[in-house]
């Protein structure tokens, strides 16, 4: 990547991430909505600079749409049964998935290997899946369906409190 | 200056983090939904990163075909979400 790509990147990736910790801390949905709009822009940057111009410009479609989403007149409060400690667990697991998250991006590296199936193989996908990297995809899954009990479990109890 | 995969990595890693964050901060769960187009573009980055960096060839296209896919699906999610929030009270 030449200099003035990676000036793109960083560039984008300082918009991104500031459009999205705008949109955690932003109290209005129309401020809100901007700030994902933003968020949206430096994302679309960070494809472009990774030379993945349609990805790009799909995003950024996308983006505006989800931006119009948030800040349009047909947004509607619901509020959560969740409590502020849960909440404050809940952002601090956040930060813990970043640590966790970083270190697997610091010894991120290719793999050099002799790959035979093909452009999009599904055999090769099935295999990575359910034997080499056999665990993580349990992982997955696990935290798919907690996530899924969690939120049956609040919509009972936010169906109780009525 | 440059940028090579563990940049791409680290910042996809932040993205999702946020999202993650902005999902279990918000109090109002519309709002909450906010944090889904966040994740699903870090995912998207360290998808086109893989693939703007893998050694083999010409630039492959299928990290760039997910990543325009997942913002796609995150549009869709959020729009299901405001949807089945509208029976919620305006404010």
């Amino acid at each position: 990547m030449d200099s003035l790509h990676a000036i793109g990147f960083y560039v984008s990736a300082a918009v991104s991430l500031g459009g999205g910790l705008l949109v955690a801390f932003l109290p209005g949905r129309g401020g809100r909505g901007l700030a994902l709009a933003l968020s949206g822009l430096g994302i679309a940057g960070l494809y472009a600079s990774l030379s993945a111009d349609f990805a790009g410009l799909v995003a950024l479609v996308c983006y505006a749409g989800c931006a119009v989403l948030i800040a349009g007149p047909r947004y509607r409060i619901v509020d959560s049964p969740i409590g502020m400690p849960w909440r404050q667990a809940g952002a601090v697991a956040a930060a813990g998935l970043f640590a966790l998250l970083a270190y697997a991006a610091f010894r991120g590296d290719f793999v050099h290997a002799t790959y035979k199936g093909g452009e999009f193989g599904i055999a090769g996908i099935g295999r990575l899946l359910f034997v080499h990297d056999a665990l993580a995809t349990e992982a997955v899954g696990a935290l798919v369906m907690v996530a899924l009990v969690g939120a049956a479990a609040a919509w009972r109890v936010r169906d109780r409190a009525r | 200056m440059s940028a090579g995969l563990v940049s791409v990595l680290f910042v996809a890693v932040a993205l999702v983090s946020v999202g993650a964050f902005v999902a279990t901060w918000k109090r109002d769960l519309t709002a909450a939904l906010a944090g889904l187009p966040l994740m699903f573009g870090g995912a998207g980055v360290a998808f086109a990163g893989a693939a703007r960096f893998s050694a083999a060839g010409d630039p492959k296209i299928f990290g760039q075909e997910v990543a325009a896919l997942l913002a796609v699906a995150a549009l869709a999610l959020l729009a299901l979400g405001v949807g089945i929030a509208g029976r919620g009270t305006s404010r």
